[in-house]
Formats: structure tokens, sequence, C-alpha cells
């Protein structure tokens, strides 16, 4: 409609239009890449671990002097746990998805005595069964059966496994486009007396303790090994809404137990959660805080130099008004305006969000911004423009045209 | 044109109340060229302001071209003020950062014609006041008459029926001044009724027709002093 | 004049309130944003030694295996047992230590304090004096009570709080550390580096320093297991804790300390010679690929600080921008909004500087109450974050530098802000520009 007048008359003051402008494309070019890693992160944080998560917990023992019988120590304390009324599966566990320290074996692979193999996963093991304690779902193959289960005390030798079950992400890794892997071997490691370990079953999923973002999360296997160690941590999943009852008896049953050791720890996964993606929390929140701050500030931008020239332009606003203008002419003027340097300052915005962008991904590892954030964002821009100057535009629909006629 | 019967205004503050027109009667017949006087605080901005649809009166009725004014909404007055009223102040009230064919344009848009009418009316209105070379020139860029040159074309670009002018040349020297009255005349002698607000009896004195306005009445009326101006031609530039 | 200025930049705050809050609130929140971010950018990557940066040096030692997969060319990150006792018994610098983390078990006998576990490191003596480390009471064991591996300990001040009456000194007491008494030789003031220079590797580096410091040879010979990261390219010889002694399993953290005559490339020399007569023992297959950082560098090349670290402060970098411009856009309004009075005062005399002057002392008088703003919101934001966090309790505190960054930035943000509207300003041409509208 009225655009070329509009912009004629704004080419003739540029500088107030040309900040709005370049405010509207900085806060475009940081609010698309900060509602990316905000996506980015909240996501990570949410991801399944694959384990029952509701139902099931930890508790931790270290002990704080040398513990002779630690065989004797597991089954006592296993049976004391299933003991507890509302426990469904117990299993001493060596680690556990998003607990944070992790035992980790490198150098995967298929073929025997290959050295230089990059496939690094992460390696639980327990005497009971994973798949029930966590509740792990099973897509192909068994569970381990006992005659499998072989025992390591760390302090003689090393046990090795014979089988194994893995995560289908780790299948596909180590058996690109196999359609089933249940019965095929591996090596943990490149070296010549490396043993092939069998395939005996495919979990859908499990994530590591570490959790790393992106498609490594779920790089994990399982061994059947009793592993006789000082160190203690049971894995107990409970009947559903029994969690927290059986977490306090499965204390005090342990601590009854034996006085050699020291409670670390017990929680269930959304303190594990809480606690491995405290910093993509932090990152997601001081984010959401920036970008609601920006939006804020330039509004308040809009909305303080729409209403400055509200207040220069009453005159011309009373003129146009005696001249016809209808109050939706002038809201419409002002709208138009505003309009007009939004879509200025989100096209500059739109660029600058992608050398933003490339800025980042150079300097994190943070993937490309996907053109649907861009989208968003710009039009998030033309909305909260909308927004910001409807006030002030409102103001000078009421403007009187009897102003037209006063001599100031 | 206009008639106006027992017209009022008040202007009510929380503390006072003031009487800015009471009884007010006027009846302007197509085609005159009537000038108001009055002393300063007698009404007649009140008046015009009325007059021109630009304020609501108080009781009373207003009749302008037949139609009756009074319970119109705030776009049917815009209308009316588009179609039928074209406006001339003191100040030119010209927009300063458009140029001249914006000016004009900017009632012939609330209008709604197309652009090619738009154009048509603004060069014409231009050529009329004698700018027509000077479009693309921005107020600043003008002397005082040649801005309120551009005013009145902007006002005729409509082609109302109604002309009204508040105190045009108060800001220009008696030679500009002299140029825009004769400016007025012509438009006049076309056809377009004109009620010129002035302080100057000298001006006043080339109206048609007087009326003078003390303390929100009327009370002078009908006086004839009309001047065969219309034969008279001299060129706007000539200023 | 300055003082008029300033009355008359505090009486213009008050003119126009909304406006002006608005631009106080801009300013505040951006120099918030950039602050908080900037003190923990500044506290992660800080260099708790710069006076001994070129001193201190960690040599990083290449016994991969000659074929070794996933390989990106660098030695890894800890030495093997055997190489850090080497080296430490070489004694090839004027100090050195060794170091492998540790969680002992504290049991104080006392029936209202259980046993608990807490952090813990095996050093050498010269750790202490090396990283400067504070004491309260006594001193580090001797150079013998550490070749016969004495059951002697150096305790920190908020564990001896713990066991013992607070204030008294503990020193010559006894200390039962993972089943076994050590007697007490020191301890430690509060003391924290940050970040944990000593131990970047299986640690939390922005931590408190730890509780508890032994002989390492104490705490290799009571098998105190590791608490921390080891990398093992080959199995260990034997098993147990015995194997991983003999192993070619990286994990202890070595530490040299040269005195300012001797040179870093002597130094590098020797960790070559060493590689070499390695070499004809039948290690060290690769060729000789030593590496030697000195204390920035050995910071630079763990990546201590994070990258959303870096990325939260370019972004508040980039916000404190926008609120730049905002601010430069509000002022604009404000200063326009009264050509009236900038005319007048011309007329009255004033120059063009004096109008220059005046309106930047009311653009900087916007920076100071926003600073003043922006500390508190600053403050807020890191005890919000330390709430969030416990672990960045260190890094989020507000030190006297910030203090200082925070006001200088927002007063440079305001007078940068200031310069375009009060340069326009200065254009008004003395008139009463009441005048003409």
């Amino acid at each position: 409609m009225e655009v070329r007048p509009i912009l004629s008359a704004m080419l003739r003051n540029k500088t107030a239009p040309l900040l709005i402008a370049a405010q509207v494309a900085l806060t475009l070019a940081i609010i698309c890449n900060a509602l990316y890693i905000i996506r980015d992160r909240l996501s990570t944080a949410a991801r399944p671990t694959g384990a029952d998560e509701t139902n099931l917990f930890e508790i931790r023992f270290y002990p704080h002097r040398p513990i002779a019988d630690i065989r004797g120590m597991q089954i006592r304390d296993l049976e004391a746990l299933r003991a507890i009324p509302g426990v469904r599966s117990v299993a001493w566990v060596n680690q556990i998805p998003l607990g944070q320290s992790s035992w980790n074996i490198g150098g995967l692979t298929t073929e025997p005595g290959k050295r230089d193999s990059n496939i690094q996963a992460t390696y639980y093991f327990s005497g009971g069964s994973l798949i029930d304690t966590f509740g792990l779902r099973l897509i192909e193959g068994r569970d381990f059966q006992s005659s499998e289960v072989v025992e390591s005390d760390p302090r003689k030798e090393r046990a090795e496994p014979q089988v194994m079950i893995i995560t289908r992400a780790l299948a596909e890794l180590l058996f690109p486009g196999a359609a089933s892997v249940v019965g095929k071997s591996f090596y943990l490691g490149g070296s010549d007396d490396a043993k092939p370990v069998r395939i005996v079953g495919v979990v859908e999923r499990l994530q590591s303790p570490s959790a790393p973002a992106g498609a490594r999360a779920e790089l994990s296997m399982i061994a059947p090994i009793t592993y006789l160690d000082g160190y203690t941590r049971y894995a107990v999943r409970a009947e559903p809404g029994q969690r927290e009852r059986v977490m306090a008896e499965a204390e005090k049953a342990l601590l009854a137990l034996s006085n050699d050791r020291v409670l670390l720890g017990k929680g269930g996964f959304d303190e594990l959660r809480a606690r491995r993606y405290s910093g993509e929390r932090i990152m997601a929140g001081l984010l959401i805080a920036v970008t609601g701050f920006l939006l804020l500030i330039t509004a308040s931008g809009i909305v303080g130099i729409a209403s400055l020239w509200v207040n220069q332009r009453r005159k011309q606003i009373g003129v146009r008004r005696a001249l016809g203008g209808r109050r939706v002419d002038i809201l419409r003027y002002f709208v138009t305006e505003n309009a007009i340097i939004t879509t200025a300052g989100v096209l500059v915005g739109l660029s600058l969000a992608l050398a933003l962008n490339h800025v980042l991904v150079g300097a994190i590892e943070l993937p490309r911004l996907p053109l649907i954030y861009l989208g968003l964002g710009a039009l998030v821009m033309w909305l909260l423009g909308l927004l910001a100057v409807s006030g002030p535009a409102w103001r000078a629909a009421q403007v009187s045209p009897a102003i037209a006629t006063r001599s100031v | 044109m206009l008639k106006m019967q027992n017209l009022s205004k008040v202007y009510r503050t929380h503390m006072i109340e003031t009487q800015a027109l009471r009884g007010f009667d006027i009846h302007v017949r197509e085609g005159e060229f009537v000038a108001v006087t009055g002393p300063s605080g007698s009404g007649k901005t009140t008046f015009l302001n009325i007059a021109g649809l630009l304020e609501e009166f108080s009781s009373g009725e207003y009749l302008i071209d037949g139609v009756n004014v009074a319970g119109l909404d705030d776009n049917a007055r815009s209308r009316l003020r588009n179609e039928k009223i074209g406006f001339i102040f003191q100040g030119f009230n010209l927009i300063p950062d458009l140029n001249l064919f914006d000016n004009v344009d900017v009632p012939l848009r609330y209008r709604g014609f197309d652009s090619a009418e738009r154009r048509r009316r603004i060069e014409q209105s231009l050529t009329q006041v004698g700018l027509a070379s000077r479009q693309r020139h921005y107020p600043a860029e003008l002397s005082g008459g040649q801005q309120q040159r551009v005013a009145i074309a902007r006002a005729l670009a409509g082609s109302p029926k109604l002309l009204l002018a508040d105190e045009p040349t108060g800001n220009l020297d008696s030679n500009m001044a002299r140029g825009v009255m004769e400016l007025l005349e012509e438009i006049n002698a076309a056809g377009t009724t004109i009620l010129m607000v002035t302080h100057d009896p000298e001006l006043a004195a080339r109206a048609q027709r007087n009326v003078h306005i003390i303390d929100g009445q009327v009370s002078d009326l009908e006086h004839e002093t009309r001047r065969a101006l219309a034969s008279l031609s001299t060129t706007p530039e000539a200023v | 004049m300055f003082r008029y200025y300033l009355s008359l930049g505090f009486r213009s705050l008050r003119r126009n309130p909304v406006l002006t809050a608005l631009m106080v609130l801009t300013l505040s929140v951006g120099v918030a944003a950039s602050i908080t971010t900037l003190t923990i950018l500044h506290a992660m990557s800080g260099n708790p030694l710069p006076h001994k940066n070129e001193q201190l040096l960690v040599p990083l030692l290449d016994n991969l295996p000659a074929d070794n997969g996933n390989d990106d060319g660098e030695p890894p990150e800890q030495l093997t047992f055997m190489d850090a006792m080497k080296l430490w018994e070489q004694k090839a610098a004027s100090r050195q230590t060794p170091l492998y983390g540790l969680s002992p078990a504290i049991d104080s006998g006392r029936a209202d304090l259980p046993p608990f576990f807490t952090e813990g490191v095996a050093i050498g003596r010269d750790f202490f004096a090396m990283f400067e480390a504070p004491f309260l009471y006594g001193d580090a064991w001797s150079a013998e009570e550490d070749a016969r591996a004495a059951k002697v300990a150096v305790i920190s001040r908020s564990l001896a709080d713990r066991l013992f009456d607070s204030g008294s000194n503990p020193v010559g007491k006894t200390v039962r550390i993972s089943d076994n008494d050590f007697s007490i030789v020191g301890v430690l003031d509060s003391w924290n580096p940050v970040p944990k220079v000593y131990r970047l590797i299986g640690s939390e580096r922005f931590d408190t320093s730890e509780d508890v410091f032994v002989p390492i040879r104490t705490a290799v010979a009571l098998e105190f297991d590791r608490n921390g990261s080891m990398d093992c390219s080959s199995e260990p010889p034997a098993p147990g804790f015995q194997g991983y002694l003999q192993s070619e399993c990286n994990w202890v953290q070595y530490w040299a300390e040269l005195d300012a005559a001797s040179s870093r490339s002597r130094y590098a020399d020797y960790l070559l010679a060493y590689v070499n007569e390695q070499k004809a023992l039948g290690r060290f297959v690769r060729p000789p690929n030593n590496r030697l950082y000195n204390v920035g560098e050995w910071l630079d090349s763990r990546g201590v600080v994070d990258d959303d670290t870096r990325t939260s402060t370019w972004l508040s970098f980039a916000f404190l921008l926008v609120c730049l411009v905002n601010t430069v856009g509000l002022l604009l309004a404000k200063f326009s909004a009264r050509p009236g009075e900038i005319g007048v005062r011309r007329a009255l005399g004033a120059t063009r500087a004096d109008v220059f002057r005046q309106y930047l002392t009311e653009a900087a008088v916007i920076g100071v109450v926003g600073a003043l703003i922006g500390l508190v919101l600053t403050w807020s934001a890191l005890a919000y974050i330390r709430s969030l966090d416990a672990s960045l309790a260190l890094v989020t505190r507000l030190d006297g530098t910030m203090l200082v960054t925070a006001v200088a930035v927002s007063i440079a943000a305001s007078l940068l802000a200031g310069l375009l509207p009060t340069w326009r300003a200065c254009q008004v041409v003395p008139a009463l520009q009441l005048k003409s509208q």
C-alpha cells in the first residue's frame, strides 16, 4: 500500500530506523543460534537411557577397611535386597547409565589382530541379569545363561567373558548392514592373544555412564562377570510406585549386614540425570534467560523509539487525520513503518545468524543451523515488532485531528 | 453547503466549564467565500474545528452538504473530511519528510484512488498552484508562500466542495499573502465554497461575506462586500 | 562545571522515568550477562601460578605400541608409574613430584563421626614448595620419609577442623587413613588454586584442593587405590595392584620445577636421553615423541575452559552489543525529545563543547546507575549458577578485578552509546527551537 512514501520518509531520517534494524538483526542472529543450542542441549538431556528409569535406583558402598570374603558379602547383600517386599530384580553392577564413571574398551574389531580400529564401547558387567534389573528391551537373541557367568577377582587374575550382549548401535557399527548379529563374534582389541567374544543378544538401547552427546552414547556391551571387588554398587528395580520405600529399606538392610563399609550414595535416575546434565541445563537456562531478555530489550527499544516518533509527529498525525485519514489508517502507517524496519533487520539478521553459526560450528561442536530455526527466528522478530509497535501506534491513532489547527 | 443551528460547544475540565460556542447559527451557501473574524479567544478556531469535523460539538445541529453530522462515527467523519473538505492551515502543516508529490498524495491515498488517478490529480493540482516543476522537492526547500500553495494544492487535489482556511496568510509576508489570497479567490471563482478564518480586516474585506464571532456567538451576518476579482488573473508565480 | 552537568544528568534521569528505567535496565542486564560469563571465563582460564609459569613443567613420554590404533600423534597425558618414579629418583630438575589421586577413608574412631571418604593425593615432598601450598601448622615431610615410605600425612585445614578441636595444632597426632595410622606432620591453610592446575586429569578442575596428602611410596606400599583415570595400551603383566606398578598403563601425573638458571631445552634433552636409554631396554618402541609443557601451555592443552563457557561468553557479549544499540536508540530518543532545551542553552551562550560535555555526562550517569544495578544482577546470577552446580563454586566469585571491570564496561558502554546521540544533540543550532515544529 503506502510502502513507498513511508520508505522515502524513513530515508530522510535514517539513524533511528537503522538502530532498530540493527538491533533486530543482532537479536535475530543470537536467538536463532541460542534457540538451536537450547533445543540441542535439552534434547540431549532428555534422551532415554534404555533402562526402566522410574522404578530403578542404585546404592553404592565402599569399604573403609579390606574385606576378606567379598563373594560372601555380595551373596548376602543380594539376598537381603531380594527379601525386601516390592523388589522386582536386583543385580551387582560395575556401572550404571548416567553414573558418569565408566569402564570403556577401545579397539573393538571383527577382524583378529586388527590394531587400528577406533570403535570404543562402554563395558557393563554383572553376575546377574541386566536385562531384568535395568529393564532393557531385548530385540534379538537371548539373555545370558547362568553357566556363561564367569567369576573374576581383580587381585588375582582377569577373567575373559566368552559371550556378550550388545546394543543395536554397537551392532550396527561393528557389523554395518548385517540383518542379524547373534552368533557373530568380535574381539576386545587387536592384540594377538585377544580371544573372540560371541554375541548372544542385542538390546534396543543402553546408554553409557558418560552419555556423551550424539550417537556414541549408546555404544555399550554387557558381559556376564561376577566381579569380586570391595567396591559394591547394586541396581535395584522396584515394583511400580514402591521405589522410595524400597530404597530406604535397602539402605537399612545393607548397613545392618556389615559395618566395614561406607554408604557412598543412593538415588534414582532423576538424580543421576540431574547430575549428568547439570551443565546442559545451566547452558540452556542461561540461553533461555539471554533470549528472553533480548526479546524484552528489543521490544522495549522498539516501544521507546516508536513512542518518540509518535510524539515527534503528533502534528503530522493530526494533519493526516484532518485530511481524512481514519484511525485505522494511522495505525496502519506506524505498523507498516515498523514492518519495513523489522523486515530489513530480519534480512540482515538471517545472514548474521548464519555467520554466527559458522563461528560457533568452528568453535564448538555444534551442527549447522537448520533453516527452520531461521524461519522461526524471523517469525518471532516480526511478531515481536508488531507487538511492540502496537502500543505506540494505538496511541498515535488516538491523536485528535484538531491538533492540526493548533499553532504550536 | 454548511448549516449550523443553535450549536454549542462546552469544554470541560474537572474544575472549569468553558462555553466556547453558544447558540451558534450560521448558514453558508454553496459557492460563497466567507471570512470569519473575531478577537482571539472568541471561538473562531473552535468554530473552524467543528466545521471541519475535527472536533465534536456538544449540542445543536450541523449539516454539511445536506449530511447531518451528529451521530456520525469517527470513520464516517474521516470519510466526510476526505471527500468534501479541504484544509489550509496557518502553519502550512506539510509533512517535512515527504516531497511535494507525496504530500499532495496523502489525502488521495486515504480516498482510495488508484495510482494513475492519484498521479493525474496531483499533477493537476500542483500545476494549478504553479509548482508542477517542483514535485520532487521537499517542503524545507521552498519559501513560505510556496509551501502554502502546496498546502492549497493538497487541499484541492481531492476536489472538495468546501475549503476551510485557518489564517492562510498568517505566517506570510504581505507580498506572499497577496499571492495566496488571489489563488483562493481564483479557486472560489471556480465554484469551491471557502470559509476563511482571519484576524486581518483587509483580507476579510476581500471576502464576499464577513462573519464576526465574539464570545462564542455570531454577531454580524450577511455583510456583503463582494469584490469582483474573478476576472483578475495574476499568475501565482509572480510572488 | 562537571558537578553542574552531573546534577543535570541526575535530574534528567527523573524527568523521563520510563525511558530512563528502560535504558538503565538494558544496560544493567547487558553488563550482568557479560560480566557473569566473563567472571567464569576469567576464573577458568586463570593461571594460579603466573610467576612460576616458565619454571613448572609437565613432561609427557610416548610409550604407546608401534602400531597404535586411533593415533592422533600425541603421547598419553600421564606417565607410567615406572617412568614417573625413575624421573623422580634421578632428580634432574631442582624440584619434582609424581602425583596420583586417592580417595582415602578417614576413620576418626569417634562414635559421633562415622568413617567417611574424602579426596587425597599421593605425592613427593617437593609438591608443597612447587605449588606454594600454605602451611598453617608444621611442614612437608622429609626426603628421608619419602624414601622409606613413612606413614606421614599433611592434611587440609577443613579436615583438621573436622577431626580435632578447631584451633588446636594437630601436628604429631595420628589419623587413621584407609585402615592405617598416619602421623600428621603438617596442616595446610585454605588453599584453592583455580583451576586446580596440579591435577587437571582425573579430578574436578574447579574443586577445592584435597584433604589428604601422603608420600607416594607409602600410598603404593599400602596399595591405596587410584582415584583418577588410567589408559592401558596393553594388559598389565600381572593381576592386581602390583600389576599396574609394572605395566605400561599411564596413570601417574608428573611435575618438574626448574630453577631460574637452568633451561627448558636442557630438561628436554634430559628427557630424550632418558627415553633413548629406555629404548635400549626394549621400551618406547615409537620414535621419540616427548612433550614438555609449562603451566600456561598445560592449561591450554588440557582445554580447561570448556566450549560452553566460551560460547556463553561470546553470546553474552553479542547480547551486550544489542543492549548497547538499544541504549543508543533510547538515548537518541531521550535527547531529541528536547531540542528546544539545547537550542535555548546554545542561544544563552553554551558552546558546542559545553553541550557535548553535558550530554555525555548524562550518558555516563546512566552508565553508573546501570553498573550498580548490573553488579547486583551479576552477583545474583553467579549465586544462581552456584546453586545449580556446586562444582562451579570457586569460579563464580566476583573478585576486585571483575568489580572494576563491570563498572568500567558499564560506563564505557554508556559513553559509547551516548556518543552518537550527543553528537546529534550538538548539531542543534542555537535558536528558540520552540517556534517551528
